[in-house]
């Protein structure tokens, strides 16, 4: 075959287009969900699960592509990240389906029930509302209204990021994979933190980077300025 | 502030040429010492296309580690058809063991602002934006009221020395990550977006904030842009080396002294290491970090490289963030290219696959060397994974985190070995675990050397 295909100019794109017209005659595996229910089998549960390697680590990296790209936003996070914070996210399987009203609501254009609030430690929303007003609810400004949300409250309650999803129209896993992202912002009261951060012996935070080079260089942090 | 090393006589200061200055974000003592007189030139003499033409000419290379032609960016963005365009001075200083572009923005805030001015009067932008990292406040403070000074006597602002161009300049602290000092990621950061690259091309110079034309730009590239404006691209020409003129910052951390130096490219290595001093005494130079945390493990056999973007990548180094730092007898290369390579897949934003994955098996890979857990075939899977992630990487972060352990196996091959097979660290620094007087490692040579070469605790030379 392969010596055919050297002599023959053009065969391998002939096969490929072959191909090509053999899945286009085909019938189509796309299922319009969730318009059209997908036909699965019965004690199909729908469970995300994360994998891990052959030494035990979370193959997950925390790194929230998946859930940004979920349309239904269905993806739970949890776990310590790179960086060394702990964080659970969104609540429980139940409310599944409610968060998926909620988005669709929210993508039509139609304004979302102020709903689910009881599943977070209420807290005062006129501060974040004054913060949000402030930087006009846009969301290309997303960074600094955290910043400015975790200096209110000193940290980022969850509360506080669905109320900021609600009000700049973002996706919740987008302002979250935003908010995780970045080192010095914390979803949790500070001295949770310090804990969290001993889950993780291997935070490699700047401090951390140098005090190690130092010690490898023979107890000089790179020469001792 | 770090402090400024004292470099020879004869080596130019372009960057630093205003250190010592009693307050840098003085205005009138910058304008004394030339500022803005470029960007006068280049608005009544040269006009946008000839500004660049003439930074072509004198052959300004990018400082913030690629060394990308810097005209080439400005054409592609001036060229390119859009409503508007962007100007970001890169000041982020990644590397937690550089200070350089923190050092000039401290030493130079002008040269810096009217770089960026320059940049988007050539381009076309109306908006600069100079980034740095949050944490250094003196850079920000000093920044800040020289941008206010600039545009209250009218040299940025609504029309920019009367150039008819808007021209708006603003300071922009960014921190939280490693990954933000690259140029597609501190774009998103500045656009509040999580920090993740985007393939290029294409290249921000046509497809960048927001999808408009944005020229990123370190900062000592943007700071020699008006030297060369005011002294011509022939003077610039002359210094440093034929394929990359000028002069760079180096944060040079040697046993004697530490400090950021500007030294013109193409000095060999073994002279910007002189300006950290010597070996304290009975102690020898084993190896030279070059490049920072990416950076690669140069030994003393390759001190005459010369310090430009393509003779370091040659060697299995690159300039990176302008770190140099000394490691003698005392350090273990293995531990060394062990921790590098860990806060690189620690700082890997976890996008792609070679960069989730890949960089943290490399760094698995070195950590099991440090405690004699290796397997059989290690160096072959470093090598093959290596070229695997050099081969499919998304950014160069993960390329480039390849360099410590692959300049460690090519140069210090005998020291890798004596972990992979012996479990033993010539240093003394990593401690492999021992399991019966043994070291765990499979390829412990049982038949092969014998028991003699297992005998010697490596924990007992320390
Ligand atoms: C992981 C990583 C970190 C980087 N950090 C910095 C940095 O801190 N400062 C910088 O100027 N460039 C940094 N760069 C390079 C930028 O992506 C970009 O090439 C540079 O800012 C362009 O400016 P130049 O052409 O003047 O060099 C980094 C690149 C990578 C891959
Ligand atoms: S967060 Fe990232 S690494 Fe984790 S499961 Fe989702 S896509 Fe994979
Ligand atoms: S660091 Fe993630 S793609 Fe480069």
């Amino acid at each position: 075959m392969s010596l055919l295909s050297g002599l023959v100019p053009g065969l391998g794109i002939a096969k490929g287009m072959a191909l090509t017209l053999r899945r286009f005659f085909a019938p189509k595996a796309t299922v319009m969900y969730p318009e059209m229910p997908a036909d699965v089998a019965t004690k199909f549960r729908g469970r995300l699960q994360l994998l891990y390697d052959e030494y035990g680590a979370l193959k997950c990296e925390t790194c929230f592509q998946c859930a940004q790209a979920c349309p239904i936003e269905c993806i739970d996070m949890g776990g310590v990240d790179t960086r060394g914070r702990f964080h659970v996210h969104w609540g429980a399987p139940e409310t599944y389906g409610e968060r998926r009203e909620e988005s669709a609501m929210r993508r039509s254009g139609r304004t979302v029930p102020d709903q689910a609030y009881e599943h977070f430690a209420s807290f005062d929303l006129t501060t974040l509302d004054e913060i949000l007003d402030g930087y006009d609810h846009d969301p290309k400004r997303m960074l600094q209204m955290l910043e400015a949300t975790q200096a209110a409250f000193g940290y980022l309650p969850v509360a506080a990021i669905k109320r900021i999803s609600e009000k700049t129209g973002a996706w919740y896993a987008t302002i979250y994979g935003t908010a995780s992202y970045y080192g010095h912002l914390r979803f949790e009261p500070p001295s949770n933190t310090a804990q969290a951060g001993e889950v993780s012996a291997r935070r490699a935070s700047d401090e951390t980077y140098l005090a190690a080079l130092g010690a490898s260089l023979g107890g000089r942090p790179g020469g001792d300025a | 502030m770090s402090a400024i090393l004292p470099t020879p006589k004869e080596w130019p200061s372009i960057l630093l040429a205003r250190a010592g200055a009693k307050d840098p974000a003085d205005l009138d003592a910058a304008l004394k010492a030339g500022a803005f007189e470029a960007f006068r030139r280049a608005i009544r003499e040269l006009g946008p296309e000839a500004t660049i033409d003439e930074i072509e000419a004198s052959g300004l290379r990018g400082r913030g580690g690629a060394g990308h032609l810097t005209a080439e960016k400005w054409r592609t963005a001036a060229e390119t058809a859009a409503r508007s365009r962007y100007v970001v001075a890169n000041g982020y200083g990644a590397d937690p063991s550089a200070s350089t572009d923190r050092t000039l923005l401290e030493t130079d805030p002008y040269a810096v602002i009217e770089g960026v001015a320059i940049a988007a009067f050539a381009i076309g932008a109306e908006t600069g934006w100079i980034s740095v990292r949050s944490t250094a406040t003196e850079a920000i403070r000093r920044l800040e009221s020289a941008i206010e000074a600039a545009t209250e006597r009218n040299f940025i602002g609504e029309d920019a020395l009367g150039s008819g161009r808007r021209i708006e300049l603003e300071v922009r602290p960014v921190q939280g990550a490693y990954m933000l000092g690259e140029e597609t990621v501190l774009l998103k950061a500045l656009d509040g977006k999580r920090g993740q690259p985007e393939q290029r091309p294409p290249h921000p110079s046509t497809r960048g904030f927001r999808n408009a034309p944005t020229v990123v730009q370190n900062v000592q590239t943007l700071a020699a842009v008006p030297w060369i404006l005011r002294h011509g691209a022939k003077a610039f020409n002359a210094i440093g080396s034929r394929e990359a003129p000028g002069t760079i910052l180096v944060d040079v951390r040697g046993p004697e002294r530490s400090g950021v130096a500007e030294v013109p490219l193409g000095t060999p290595l073994d002279r910007i290491l002189a300006l950290g001093g010597e070996p304290a005494k009975g102690r020898t130079l084993k190896a030279v970090v070059v490049g920072g945390p990416t950076g690669g493990i140069l030994p003393a056999s390759e001190l005459k490289t010369p310090y430009t973007f393509d003779d370091l990548r040659a060697v299995g180094a690159h300039v990176g963030s302008g770190s140099v730092i000394a490691a003698d007898d005392r350090a273990c290369i293995v531990d060394l290219a062990r921790l590098l390579t860990r806060f690189s897949a620690d700082e890997a934003c976890g996008k792609t696959i070679p960069c989730r994955i890949g960089v943290r098996r490399v760094a698995e890979i070195g950590e099991r060397l440090s405690t004699g857990t290796s397997r059989d075939g290690d160096f072959e899977l470093l090598a093959d994974l290596s070229a695997d992630i050099v081969g499919s990487a998304l950014c160069d972060h993960e390329r480039l985190a390849t360099l410590p352990m692959l300049s460690g196996l090519r140069y210090f091959r005998d020291e890798l070995d004596a972990h992979l097979e012996r479990g033993e660290c010539p240093a003394g620094v990593c401690r492999p675990i021992k399991l019966g007087g043994e070291t765990q490692s499979r390829t412990r040579p049982s038949a092969a050397t014998g028991a003699a070469a297992t005998g010697a605790s490596a924990g007992a030379q320390a």
